[in-house]
């Protein structure tokens, strides 16, 4: 299920969390056991918390009757190895805890990045980007910074809130009762409080969202705005949408802001009333000065882990969630996969297809469909858009497995061989090549990992790429941009061949661009085509008259089937669809 | 840090009633201690019942009395960031509005997008986190000094010793650390620079069978950053138990000393008491300042973001004569115009002579980086000449008002830009006030009208991310019908028509001479080329020709090579079968 990722994420909500904490906690590993040490190490040092206001109140105490007391000096020290003991156990379960937060996590990404190349290429057509580089990156950064904080916190917080109301009855029944009172006192105030803000941050949100995206909208469309000189009506917009915003904020902000207020409040008035009825019980005799001391010191630490506690249990409950997210992936069902046939040494490239039909979401794309091309052969593939040509490309590759029927190369059905076996002996030049943020030489190279720059420079060359390279200011160092922007779309095809001549593959898949290259450069794509396509298998899905001229065979697909196939003269002979296609698309052309 | 206090300046009432109350907040918690020490020192020791009730419940008045304070503060604080915030946001929107094509370049429409986002947000929380707590940590940690020393001096000196060395300890660490969290960030945004690469190349990964390089690749740029990671947070991490560490010290010592000022009966209980509760508070303001540095670190990156849009000098102005239509044979002319997009770089285009007649179509021919776009981009002022002018009716480009000469000019990109709204939203987006029949024309001389008729609502069809998806042909004359209904007397067409088959193209070419526009269109098509009443062809920034089709056949060598190759190579299948869809 692909969720968005611009949804509010409100209240987190799971039906059951156990199967995925017991989950991260195989992750884990041998981490386990520092876990643990960890947990003992804040069991210490929250008892130690305990122990401090306890001491203090005894300190006090003999303070006040400071010519009695003998055990002063020993109480003073005692508290100071408290204090000592309870801050260096509290670095070292931080210190550790950061590095089995940060490994777990780092195993978790690991994991899940192998992960997604065992997938197939269904997945990430199923699912957004922006979903999955959420998954990557939000889910697990959740995970970790639940793992760094929230374990220690919810653990300590628990700890010390039980410790805490076992001290206090022993010490002392009825002031427990007062700072007691401060349970119902937080708990109808904040819930008062989340009842405004639920609805004010959902209101937020919403106007957050809009505004984003009429940012979003109206960023990436700035050039026509200002051709269209409509600055002023988006201008107006913005501020209607912002002014929406900042009152729903200012709403949100408030009511939240109300918080700490309260917290603080309750804090000194159960200050307040503890010392009354403390003074009240002094004077009757039946608590020390001490014991008032004690408890202030207590009825603190005792709010501060109630309000925590809430606030960490949503954040523990928001990175289970973000672990499930993650491990909803590592749970989708991996690709096919086959070890090496152990006869296939070296693929000449005779490929064909037998009967070989496909289906996605239900819909039959490829019905039956038999095609050939032998070693050295150009097949074209030519039919309108939707007829399944890109699919016969996707299956040859593998990238999906057919439904009925088999491929073959060189007789070896493709099935049988390992993902080395049957991809390495491919290259590819398609539509819309892809290029890295890397320099060039990197980006030709991803061809063939072994090749030297001599070899790179020589296929550019082949390529009619060194031209245009050797004109960038840093040559084949040049970096491309995101996504090879800054190159032009003719250019990004040179490169493409120049990493499929690299290749040296004994069959070629082409999927010709269909405009917008201007002319100079479509001449030198053409000839470094033909230099690419020279004694190799290609598979081509063509767009050129001249390209299909050329083919060995053409192939005719309409509606996931094969309705002709022949060479152009005898297809033209035939007067069929094929005549139809090319007799529109050579008057068009004036000539 | 200066531009958001000139933008807090325009709120000064609310920003002083916040800080006002604050104040009160902080003075009446300050004052809670030392009412603490008199409840036991005057009621609890001297077991004067009166006394404890009149302390009692002043605590307690008082306590309520920073609530308030606290709630009003809280207003007008939310009030102030809110506000300040939606300016900021607005004041960057206005000035990416007012960049020019150039500023534009500088920055990436992403990162424009993030800077006017998240980075305004994390401002707008940073703004609100000051006026209720950077403010106050700072005034606590004082008050709590001066209140301590003014119950007793004797033993708060350990503060005045404590406070400083904190002080110092916490600046160093932050300085340090804000480096190390910029490593982090640095690092992380590898991470996430491998992932979306490998997300957008999957395909191509999974072909060439790069599955392993891969893995290796993010493997080690992962390790590097949790080590990075694992090294700043230990190390920030310190900050927390060293504060404690000299605090309790500082508590510890004021025991030992009270012990020797009690043993000489020059101190009383209640001040003791009062004063460790004013050391407590200070550690507690401390912890917060520490917190609140660090998220000084991490906001003054988007501080910076801002900051650089905000400061970018906006190189284009408009000029403020009005647009004469005059009865001239010349519409367009370009004299001694030289342009280079950098200084360092090579000229770009160079143009001594060319004059545009009115009702010319004219096409514009040339490889990539010949200059031809350049030359689009140069008549709606997107960019201005380096030398030269460029005129309209004998008026330089820069004498008129902006509005005026993107009003006379259609332009359309050769990427098409649709906003989410129906066709019609989209189609009266250059005039508002568009009528129907004015849009139905435009559409039916861009050949889209039949349709847009035939799609399920009409006009009124959805388009964009939550409505229907047009192809890339239907998208260029939705485009091309925008640019009609403003009725421009000069059309650019910047390779608009690629994805038009050829009698599509035919028709809307023949409707735009009707109208009598001025046309001028990049184009790769030799058909369409022998349409049009001139060519100019480009070569290195340079016209190498000049001339209508049959001329340049016989003058240019290189127009002959580009006919002669087009004539065998290129008919887009893809044309052909637009037409089949369409019987």
């Amino acid at each position: 299920m692909a969720r968005g990722r611009h949804q509010p994420r409100e209240k987190v909500k799971i039906d059951n969390p156990w199967p995925t904490i017991k989950r991260i906690w195989h992750y884990l590993g041998d981490r386990k056991f520092k876990l643990i040490l960890v947990l003992v190490l804040v069991t210490m040092s929250s008892l130690l918390s305990l122990a401090g206001p306890y001491l203090l109140g005894t300190i006090i105490d003999e303070l006040i009757d400071i010519t009695q007391s003998t055990r002063l000096t020993q109480s003073l020290l005692l508290l100071g190895t408290v204090y000592l003991i309870s801050i260096v156990t509290g670095y070292v379960q931080q210190f550790m805890m950061i590095r089995i937060s940060q490994e777990t996590v780092f195993s978790m990404r690991e994991q899940l990045f192998q992960h997604l190349h065992t997938l197939p290429l269904k997945y990430f057509d199923e699912h957004q980007d922006g979903d999955i580089m959420s998954r990557l990156t939000n889910d697990i950064e959740n995970v970790s910074q639940t793992l760094n904080t929230s374990v220690i916190q919810v653990f300590s917080s628990i700890l010390t809130l039980t410790g805490t109301l076992v001290v206090m009855v022993t010490l002392s029944i009825p002031l427990t009762l007062v700072t007691l009172l401060i349970v119902p006192a937080l708990y109808f105030g904040m819930k008062w409080i989340t009842k405004r803000t639920r609805v004010y941050f959902k209101h937020q949100a919403k106007d957050l969202g809009d505004l984003f995206g009429f940012i979003e909208e109206s960023i990436s469309g700035i050039a026509v705005i200002k051709h269209f000189s409509q600055e002023t009506n988006f201008k107006q917009q913005f501020t209607d949408k912002n002014a929406r915003l900042r009152e729903s904020g200012y709403r949100a902000q408030v009511y939240s802001g109300f918080i700490p207020k309260y917290m603080n409040m309750l804090n000194n008035m159960s200050f307040a009333v503890l010392t009354f009825v403390g003074a009240l019980l002094a004077i009757t005799q039946a608590i020390s000065v001490g014991m008032i001391i004690t408890f202030t010191q207590y009825a603190r630490q005792f709010t501060r882990p109630l309000n925590e506690l809430a606030n960490q249990f949503n954040g523990l409950l928001s990175a289970v969630a973000g672990a499930e997210r993650v491990f909803e992936v590592l749970d989708e069902e991996q690709d096919y996969t086959s070890v090496a046939h152990p006869y296939v040494k070296e693929l000449l490239g005779h490929v064909a297809f037998h009967d070989v039909s496909f289906r996605y979401q239900d819909e039959l794309i490829l019905d039956r469909v038999s095609l050939v091309a032998k070693p050295g052969e150009m097949i074209a593939l030519v039919g309108p858009t939707g007829a399944g040509k890109t699919t016969v490309l996707n299956l040859l590759m593998r990238f999906y497995l057919p439904e009925n029927g088999q491929i073959d190369i060189d007789g070896y059905d493709t099935r049988t061989l390992s993902k080395h076996q049957l991809r390495e002996p491919l290259g590819f030049v398609l539509q819309d090549p892809y290029l890295f943020e890397a320099s060039i030489m990197a980006n030709i190279r991803f061809g063939n990992k072994i090749a030297t720059d001599e070899d790179v420079i020589k296929a550019a060359q082949k390529a009619n790429a060194d031209s245009f390279i050797q004109k960038l200011p840093q040559g084949y160092q040049t970096i491309l941009k995101e996504d090879g922007k800054g190159i032009s779309q003719g250019e990004r095809q040179l490169l493409s061949i120049a990493r499929a001549l690299l290749r040296d593959p004994q069959i070629l898949i082409l999927d010709e661009a269909t405009s917008s290259i201007d002319t100079v450069t479509e001449v030198k794509i053409q000839t470094a085509l033909k230099r690419l396509m020279h004694g190799r298998t290609s598979i081509v899905i063509a767009h050129r008259l001249n390209t299909v001229e050329r083919a060995d065979t053409i192939y005719v697909l309409d509606a996931g089937k094969v309705i002709e196939s022949g060479n152009h003269k005898t297809l033209m002979q035939k007067k069929g669809f094929y005549y139809n296609l090319y007799k529109r698309g050579f008057e068009e052309t004036g000539s | 840090m200066k531009t958001i206090f000139k933008l807090m300046k325009a709120y000064p009432i609310h920003i002083t009633i916040a800080l006002i109350f604050m104040l009160t907040e902080l003075i009446t918690e300050l004052v809670l201690p030392l009412f603490i020490g008199r409840i036991i020192d005057l009621g609890i020791r001297a077991e004067d019942l009166n006394q404890t009730i009149i302390w009692g419940s002043l605590m307690i008045g008082v306590s309520l009395f920073a609530f308030v304070s606290g709630i009003i503060n809280t207003y007008f604080a939310a009030y102030v960031a809110q506000q300040t915030g939606a300016d900021l946001r607005e004041k960057v929107y206005i000035k990416i509005q007012q960049f020019s094509f150039k500023n534009l370049d500088r920055f990436q429409t992403s990162s424009l997008i993030t800077r006017l986002t998240n980075d305004v947000t994390q401002l707008e929380r940073f703004v609100f986190m000051s006026l209720r707590i950077a403010t106050r940590a700072p005034l606590l940690i004082i008050g709590s000094t001066v209140m301590a020393l003014f119950v007793n001096v004797r033993l708060s000196l350990v503060l005045l010793i404590a406070l400083p060395l904190l002080i110092v300890f916490m600046m160093t660490l932050i300085k340090y650390g804000s480096v190390l969290f910029r490593q982090i960030q640095h690092k992380l945004d590898q991470v996430n620079k491998v992932m979306r690469e490998n997300l957008s190349g999957i395909r191509l990964i999974k072909a060439y069978v790069r599955e392993d390089e891969e893995a290796e690749r993010f493997s080690k740029k992962s390790a590097a950053l949790k080590d990075q990671t694992i090294f700043t947070l230990r190390l920030m991490d310190i900050s927390g138990p060293v504060i404690m560490l000299v605090m309790n010290a500082a508590i510890l010592l004021i025991l030992f000393q009270a012990r020797d000022a009690i043993i000489s009966t020059q101190l009383d209980i209640g001040d003791v008491v009062s004063v460790l509760n004013y050391a407590t508070r200070m550690m507690q303001a401390i912890g917060m300042l520490n917190w609140i540095s660090m998220a000084y670190t991490r906001s003054k990156a988007s501080i910076n973001r801002i900051n650089e849009v905000l400061n970018e000098p906006v190189d284009l102005t408009t000029g403020n004569n009005r647009l004469e239509h005059k009865e001239t044979d010349s519409h367009l002319t370009f004299s001694l115009v030289r342009f280079r997009y950098q200084p360092d770089l090579e000229e770009a285009l160079s143009i001594p002579h060319l004059n545009i007649l009115k009702g010319e179509h004219v096409a514009i021919i040339g490889a990539t980086g010949s200059g031809k776009s350049t030359f689009m981009q140069l008549i709606p002022r997107a960019y201005d000449p380096t030398a030269g002018h460029i005129s309209l009716y004998g008026q330089a480009l820069p004498t008129l008002t902006l509005d005026d000469l993107r009003q006379h000019i259609g332009y359309v990109p050769q990427s098409t830009q649709l906003f989410s709204g129906t066709i019609s939203d989209n189609l009266r987006f250059g005039k508002p006030d568009a009528t129907e029949e004015e849009l139905i024309l435009a559409a039916k001389d861009a050949a889209i009208h039949d349709t847009i008729v035939r799609l399920p609502h009409g006009y009124q069809t959805m388009i964009g991310q939550r409505g229907v998806n047009l192809s890339g042909g239907q998208k260029q004359r939705l485009s091309i019908a925008r640019a009609l209904v403003r009725q421009p007397a000069l059309l650019l067409l910047d390779d608009a028509t690629s994805a038009l088959d050829l009698a599509t193209e035919r028709h809307i070419l023949d409707q735009i001479k009707k109208r009598q526009t001025t046309l001028i269109m990049v184009t790769q098509k030799i058909s369409t080329m022998k349409q049009m009443d001139r060519i100019l062809l480009f070569r290195d920034g340079h016209l190498e020709a000049d001339g209508p089709h049959q001329t340049l056949l016989h003058c240019s060598t290189l127009y002959q090579t580009i006919a002669k190759s087009q004539h065998e190579e290129v008919t887009p299948w893809q044309e052909a079968d637009i037409n089949l869809e369409k019987k």
